[in-house]
């Protein structure tokens, strides 16, 4: 609880504001003490109309609201805490994980090549799981790691031409492009606060998607950026196989996949790194999508007129 | 080089050790390989290398990174302050991919940095290619 006071003016009547919580408190009011000369604390004189008043209205300074705000101070502090010791988890365990594994990768492979056919089928067929075992947790691992690094690296955000951010990802899938026929389509794209070599990655990730889940046809991928208020929405639209609704959070998780292998490789990191890169920058990514019609991912990112305050890290 | 090139090998870990005489084995080089398991054994045995003038000196180091006690960037800078043994050419051969770590190896004075590779086919090229770089194509000081 406060007290205001301000000066008084002679022939002025001093007024007296107290700031106190409300009834519930998880709120403050501001009220005025009626005032009489008597209730005027002045020194260390003390009245018995103010101090009742006092009194009556009187709260522990650790009352529910502050307690409240603490807990969730607490709460906050807390989660910071276990993110970044998550953060340093993915990071050591992958980094320190590769090192066995490359043992057993290389050893599996060793006994492939040299005792193939020298014991039973059997053998032959354990040794291969254990090898493709080995070989697809070496690239589960590179992929965490991947996702890991986009948090713990990188620069800040400032502003860039996305125009050349899409240059550099449709240059590193230069080979499917050609070799699948797609076909790009690019309007004018803005300069957004972000980080070219990242969002180099989320096209290149959903453009690479697109392609990946193409129908018969060659893939016809239109990439466009339409202005909100104070932000770019993109959009990457494809003619693909398209995503079940109910799946349409699920594919932005880490490992999520809507296939097996065998239909489409890879590990399902590619959508959780565009999403870690997305909101790294204050934007947000989702996808518009119906089985066997195409989808349209769409994500946001500041303009970079806006000042970069709280919305990038 | 005619002759059969000493390779010093400085690496704890067993299962590369032998998977780097496979590689070698398979290789055109009839390579002795002398190993060392970690970086204090190595130095007191480069010492008196370095202190007798007879002994002969290995022609290549390969050095891991990460060993005990004393680790790999100790190592290197002891041999590349050491008078008699600097002029040995040492092969960084590790699996840290870190850029820190490589740049740090080559200011120690690391004659060169070859990443240990997850896939068998990969290390085994390394193997060899450090071995036809250093014993086929460069001229090493011994040779004058």
């Amino acid at each position: 609880m406060t007290i205001a006071e301000s000066s008084v003016r002679p022939g002025s009547r001093p007024r007296i504001l107290v700031i106190h919580e409300d009834t519930t408190g998880n709120d403050l009011r501001v009220r005025e003490i009626p005032y009489s000369a008597s209730a005027v604390p002045t020194g260390e004189r003390s009245d018995s109309t103010l101090d009742n008043w006092l009194q009556a209205n009187k709260r522990c300074p650790c009352g529910p609201r502050k307690a409240a705000e603490e807990e969730l101070a607490c709460k906050v502090e807390e989660l910071a805490r276990s993110n970044r010791e998550l953060e340093q988890f993915a990071f050591v365990a992958s980094h320190d994980l590769q090192e066995p594994l490359r043992m057993v990768a290389a050893y599996t492979q060793l006994l492939a090549e040299k005792y193939r056919g020298q014991l039973d089928a059997n053998a032959d067929r354990y040794i291969d799981y254990a090898r493709e075992g080995a070989m697809r947790m070496q690239t589960l691992i590179q992929d965490l790691l991947a996702f890991s690094r986009v948090a713990r690296e990188g620069t800040p955000a400032r502003s860039i031409d996305s125009n050349l951010a899409l240059d550099v990802a449709l240059e590193n899938l230069r080979c499917p492009i050609a070799e699948t026929g797609a076909v790009i389509r690019r309007g004018q794209l803005p300069s957004v606060l972000a980080e070219r070599s990242l969002l180099a990655q989320v096209f290149q990730n959903l453009i690479g998607n697109a392609i990946k889940f193409r129908r018969e046809s060659p893939p016809t991928i239109d990439v466009q950026a339409t202005t909100t208020e104070k932000s770019w929405m993109f959009s990457v639209s494809d003619n693909g196989v398209g995503i079940e609704h109910e799946h349409s959070d699920r594919v932005f998780d880490v490992f999520q996949r809507l296939h097996t292998r065998a239909e489409y490789p890879g590990n399902g990191i590619g959508l959780a790194i565009c999403k870690r890169i997305i909101e790294r920058f204050g934007g947000k990514i989702w996808v518009e999508s119906q089985l066997g019609e195409g989808s349209t991912f769409k994500f946001t990112l500041p303009a970079d007129s806006i000042e970069k305050g709280g919305a990038c890290r | 080089m005619t002759k059969t090139p000493r390779v010093l090998l400085i690496d704890d870990n067993p299962a590369d050790v032998s998977l780097i005489g496979e590689a070698s084995a398979g290789g055109k080089y009839q390579t002795k390989f002398q190993n060392f398991t970690d970086g204090e054994k190595a130095i007191s045995h480069l010492r008196t290398i370095g202190q007798n003038a007879e002994a002969a000196k290995p022609d290549l180091v390969i050095l891991d990174l990460n060993l005990p006690r004393m680790n790999g960037k100790n190592v290197l800078a002891f041999l590349k302050t050491d008078r008699e043994l600097r002029g040995i050419p040492v092969v960084v051969f590790s699996s840290s991919q870190s850029h820190w770590e490589i740049s740090h190896c080559y200011e120690l004075g690391a004659n060169c940095y070859v990443r240990k590779t997850g896939d068998l086919d990969g290390f085994v090229s390394a193997i060899r290619s450090i071995e036809e770089f250093w014993f086929g194509t460069a001229s090493l000081p011994e040779e004058g």
